[in-house]
């Protein structure tokens, strides 16, 4: 416990292994042998078949291409003159640590896959999917890496998360009563970033003993929800100052889009005790005082009673415990609220659904597609307390309002009125527009089933959205609610009209970010008067040429939705109608909370700066959603103003929503963390994949008012200021050539790169504004996971996975993954079959090498010019490796296991080596430390930062 | 009184207006940041005299100009040429780019000005926005602030020139 985040400290051990024994990773170089007998015993014929089939298809490869030595040559001896060509593009850098690592080096093949064999043996067939791929490892450089050590660690937080439970923490320590994480100087340069170390938890939150009220495991707050960029506090202003690391949460209230997937303990009895003054709600760092009698405050130190009703059940009329309650156990609950927490009655749910009907929606599919699937979808729409309400526009250069009848209505007819009016659209009707799901749900579903038909003819060009929202905002404004925005072409008519602005020769130049800002004020001025009426509006943009996502794209973001953009969509192809399909129906499925508020509070001395995310700042410290979605995050930056005293500070987010079945609840959440007045022990708990959120927000948001080059300089500057902070203040100035940083910041230099190279920030002519729009949306509202993933996708060596590799786990039954492998595309072998993800889109790597087993058994097809490139999906054929290759590619997906809500189906693209080239260029774009268009390599990267660390 | 007294006179009152414009923007701007006020309705507030507020002052300097008044001209100019740059982008534009530039992206972006300069004057880029004013607000504050500072000090340079004025007429 003196050195509670051993993880990262196996750093040291490794290097020291390292140093004595430089062979070993060669040494590893025999053991393919041992997987030839391993697979032929295995204890499933199954399991072994790849093994198999592999060697079959490496037999084949090397007797139908003789010339292509490099493919072949991997699998007969271990071939020495190969290994130093991989890590020729580290300067300074030994060639050998690298080859061990991972084996994705074309080098050594033959050990990856035959390594993780001996491992399974050892465990007895099925390997744990963390303690599977520590072999190829152990030998390697990355120590922080080893997820063995990411499972020891994390069980480590998880003890070290309920402080009140820590009988075992050692109070013998007499300066400090627990020791905070310990610093892991690691070099940039002699030991690479290895992509595994993503996966590691964030430092571990310490706590003095006994600093909660209950010893329960969950009274703080989990890494899920609310993440610190600084899992030790500094207590003053100047020494955070100092440290040039931001201070701020990364909160993410939610993380499932329905609650049965991510319980929270729910207080049902309407007790809230707050406090008097900082109305902060009781949780389980407050202390009891006069036996019981009253708490303090936590925040701000006042003391208040304790409600009587936490030891005596009134209606019961007997005591109780109070220690059971949820809010003194659990960090994360959701408190019922009772009547003063409402300005007016719970609304109900509303659903508007504004149809593009002009000529380029309808010839695209969209709007039988989005017919349809509101149709099938209309079970999935939360209705439990049979309250919610849907209604429908359909616009082109007029508006068409729908008027439903009530399904018991005898002669009632769906009836189509026109407006063509749009200066000031007026409802034609008063009533039968907004209508309830239960009591018209056969007429809903016939007018669904019928609105296709109406418009298959329209030859309009129009698209007058501005008054389309107007008018819908008139409609639903009494009651607030979603209007959903499904459009397929620019709006061009009424207020809100927008110019096709683009010029490809703007693109790539310094005007291009005039490009990203809005051109028509309506779209900010028309959020805020929707955010005041608890409107929020989702846009599902679909357009084949320029639709000016940048302008558009401010409805969601301030009003709490989203914009989801299908360029070139149509449906006519089946992969994108599923895809939106799918996306759509889970988002009208998603239990979102309407009019809902999110504050936080905090320790006196701390002061919420800035807020970042899809929401309105109603006033300094509120943020406003009319509908609060569960797949977002949101950051919030925070100021010191006076210096901190006490040992423990805490941070307590909370969310007053209405659920969608009408009930007023408060979501809390309650971070606590220790404060530190030592540099050392703040950069030893900072949090990498917070910093790196914090900065994505701030990039974005830099991008949108300076321009992308202001951007990217900012966040090159900051990776400098933070390394030469690091340098001067706690590595002692004089490294020699290396680059120092923590081990637990050592993927910050990699994610700045990747954030640096994403299609929203990269320098380049070539990318279209409305694409470019589309990926900031997504860099400033993504949840962390997802996010990391985004900037830094996820490679998976396919060919050679481990055995157990898209089978479940015998333990938690989840798929297993194979050991994810470093963006470059020096760890891609000719003859090699990859996965690259990066959550949004999908690419099935087919290296130009591919044997024809492989291929065979993949795709079904015998020849690699066979296969069909491009978006599509993987062919179910009954062979276990194809089974096992669509288990991974679906788990890849899977953002349960992410612990996110998310409605995202990334798109699967086959992408051919010597394929189509633009196909091949834009999955070449995801391997960040490649040297791309206008961007650097990892190398590069990292030897500009060496440089300008060591100028200053 | 002589046509300068006049001039000077109508200048400290003139200048007494823009005084108290800055002394309730910067109350306003101490009230959003206390929450007694929404950003929404500040800004509809705020909004209402920023144009009125740059067009007093531009109306006086050019009373400054035509009679001639060079000392008092040059100290209203940085104001002026501030509040032009900011009122009036796409003015701000045209200069950056003459028109003898044909480079492509320069005249595209100059005719798309030209082209919807009226839409631009809705577009109301210099007004305050709701969905940006906390981020702002403290560059709101400083530019308010500076502006008090130098209508005080203009203020007692028009009384100061105005008494002047007014005792070379005693004395003629
Ligand atoms: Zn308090």
């Amino acid at each position: 416990m003196s050195a509670p985040y051993d993880g990262y400290g196996q750093q040291s051990p490794a290097d020291v292994a390292y140093a004595g024994q430089p062979q070993e990773g060669f040494e590893q170089a025999p053991a393919p042998t041992a997987p030839a007998s391993a697979a032929d015993h295995g204890k499933k014929k199954k399991r072994g078949y790849a093994a198999q089939a592999y060697d079959f298809g490496a037999g084949a490869n090397s007797a139908a291409n003789p010339q292509p030595a490099a493919g072949a040559q991997p699998y007969g001896a271990y071939p020495q003159p190969q290994t130093p060509t991989y890590p020729a593009g580290y300067p300074g850098q030994e060639p050998q640590p690298v080859a061990p690592t991972y084996g994705a080096a074309p080098a050594d093949v033959a050990p990856q896959y035959g390594a993780p064999q001996p491992q399974g043996q050892g465990y007895g067939g099925y390997p744990a999917p963390d303690a599977a791929y520590p072999a190829p490892v152990a030998g390697g450089v990355s120590g922080p890496g080893v997820p063995g050590a990411a499972g020891l660690s994390q069980q480590m937080a998880g003890m070290n998360l309920g402080p009140g439970s820590q009988p075992q923490a050692q109070p013998g320590q007499a300066a400090r009563p627990v020791a905070l994480n310990q610093l892991y100087p690691t070099d940039l340069l002699n030991q690479p970033f290895n992509v595994s170390e993503l996966d590691l938890p964030p430092p571990p939150i310490v706590l003095p003993p006994n600093s909660s009220v209950t010893p329960s495991p969950d009274a703080n707050c989990s890494h899920r929800y609310v993440r610190s960029t600084l899992n030790a506090v500094p207590t003053t202003h100047s020494l955070l100052k100092k440290s040039r690391l931001p201070f701020s949460l990364v909160i993410q209230p939610y993380g499932a889009l329905h609650d049965n997937d991510d319980p929270v303990p729910i207080i049902q009895d309407q007790i809230i005790a707050r406090c008097r003054r900082c109305r902060t709600y009781i949780n389980p760092f407050v202390t009891f005082l006069d036996h019981g009698h009253r708490w303090r405050c936590n925040m701000c130190q006042l003391t208040n009673d304790v409600p009587q009703a936490f030891d005596w059940d009134a209606a019961m009329q007997k005591a109780t415990d109070r220690w059971a309650r949820h809010e003194l156990n659990h960090a994360v609950v959701e408190f019922v609220a009772p009547q003063e927490y409402m300005v007016r009655p719970p609304q109900p749910l509303v659903y508007l659904f504004l149809f593009d009907v002009s000529y380029a929606a309808v010839s695209s599919g969209l709007l039988a597609t989005s017919a349809r699937t509101i149709l099938d979808s209309l079970n999935r729409i939360p209705n439990a307390d049979r309250r919610t309400r849907l209604g429908f526009i359909a616009v082109d250069s007029s508006l068409h309002y729908f008027s439903i009848p009530k399904d018991d209505d005898e002669n009632g007819d769906t009836n189509m009125l026109v407006v063509s009016d749009l200066d000031e659209p007026f409802l034609p009707v008063p009533q039968d527009l907004l209508v309830s799901l239960s009591e018209s749900r056969q007429s809903i579903e016939n007018f669904l089933t019928k609105l296709p038909a109406m418009f298959q003819n329209n030859q309009s060009n129009g698209f007058a959205l501005g008054p389309a929202l107007r008018a819908g905002h008139k409609l639903i404004s009494s009651l607030g609610g979603k209007m959903v925005v499904l459009g397929a072409s620019l709006p061009n008519l009424g207020i809100g009209k927008l110019d096709m602005r683009e010029d490809k020769k703007l693109l790539g130049t310094s005007k291009e970010s005039s490009l990203l800002q809005t051109s028509n004020s309506f779209y900010k001025s028309f959020a805020v008067e929707c955010s005041k009426n608890q409107v929020s509006i989702d846009m599902f943009l679909f357009s084949s040429q320029y639709q000016d996502v940048a302008s558009l794209s401010n409805l969601p973001r301030y009003t709490g939705g989203q914009t989801w953009f299908y360029p070139g969509w149509n449906a006519g192809r089946p992969e994108d109608a599923i895809k939106f399909a799918s996306e759509l129906s889970d988002h009208l499925s998603s239990e979102i909370g309407l009019e809902a508020v999110l504050r936080v509070r905090a320790t006196t001395g701390l002061r919420m700066n800035a807020f970042y995310g899809n929401f309105f700042n109603r006033s300094s410290d509120l943020c406003a959603f009319p509908a609060f979605p569960r797949d977002q995050c949101y950051v919030v930056e925070v100021a010191i103003d006076e210096s901190l005293t006490k040992t423990v500070v805490c941070l307590q987010t909370a969310v007053l929503h209405t659920t969608c079945n009408g009930e007023r609840r408060i979501r809390v959440m309650t971070l606590a963390l220790p404060t530190t007045t030592n540099l050392a022990d703040v950069y030893a708990s900072a949090d990498q994949q917070a910093i790196a959120t914090y900065f994505s927000h701030k990039a974005v948001e830099r991008a949108l008012s300076g321009g992308l080059d202001a951007a990217r300089d900012s966040l090159q500057n900051k990776l400098i200021e933070l390394l030469q902070t690091f340098r001067k203040e706690l590595a002692g100035g004089s490294m020699g050539g290396g680059l120092q940083f923590p081990s637990n910041l050592r993927g910050l230099p990699m994610l700045f790169l990747g954030l640096m190279k994403n299609v929203g920030l990269r320098k380049s002519a070539q990318i279209p504004s409305d694409l470019r729009s589309a990926a900031l949306c997504l860099l400033s509202t993504l949840p962390v996971p997802l996010l990391m993933q985004y900037i830094y996708p996820r490679l998976y060596s396919l060919h050679d996975m481990p055995d157990n590799a898209g089978t479940p786990d015998p333990e938690t039954s989840q798929i297993v993954l194979p050991p994810p492998v470093n963006l470059s595309s020096e760890r891609l072998v000719s003859y090699g079959l990859y996965l690259i993800d990066d959550g949004q889109t999908q690419f099935l790597w087919v290296g130009r090498d591919a044997v024809p087993q492989l291929l065979m058994d993949v795709f079904g097809v015998e020849d690699r010019t066979q296969i069909r490139v491009g978006k599509g999906s993987l062919p179910e054929l009954d062979n276990d490796f194809n089974e096992r290759l669509r288990a991974v590619i679906y788990k890849s997906r899977d953002h349960m296991s992410k612990g996110v809500g998310s409605i995202t189906l990334p798109h699967l693209y086959v992408v051919r080596e010597d394929g189509e080239p633009s196909l091949k260029l834009w999955a070449q774009t995801l391997l960040v430390e490649d040297r791309a268009d206008q961007g650097m390599s990892a190398a590069q990267w990292l030897g500009i930062l060496r440089e300008k660390v060591s100028q200053r | 009184m002589s046509g300068e007294a006049w001039l000077y006179l109508f200048a400290v009152l003139i200048n007494a207006v823009n005084l108290f414009l800055q002394v309730f923007f910067t109350i306003m701007y101490s009230d959003l940041e206390c929450d007694y006020i929404n950003p929404i309705d500040l800004c509809n507030r705020l909004n209402t005299y920023i144009i009125p507020e740059a067009a007093v002052h531009a109306f006086l300097t050019f009373m400054f100009l035509i009679n001639g008044y060079w000392v008092p001209l040059i100290l209203n100019l940085p104001l002026l040429a501030y509040n032009a740059k900011k009122y009036a982008p796409p003015l701000y534009i045209f200069f950056l780019f003459p028109p003898t530039d044909s480079a492509g992206a320069a005249s595209q972006l100059r005719g798309q000005v030209k082209a919807d300069r009226n839409l631009r004057i809705i577009d109301n880029t210099h007004l305050l926005d709701a969905t940006e004013i906390f981020r702002k607000l403290n560059v709101h504050k400083k530019e308010s602030f500076v502006k008090l500072g130098l209508h005080l000090l203009f203020f007692f340079f028009y009384l100061y020139s105005m008494i002047v004025a007014l005792i070379r007429d005693d004395t003629k």
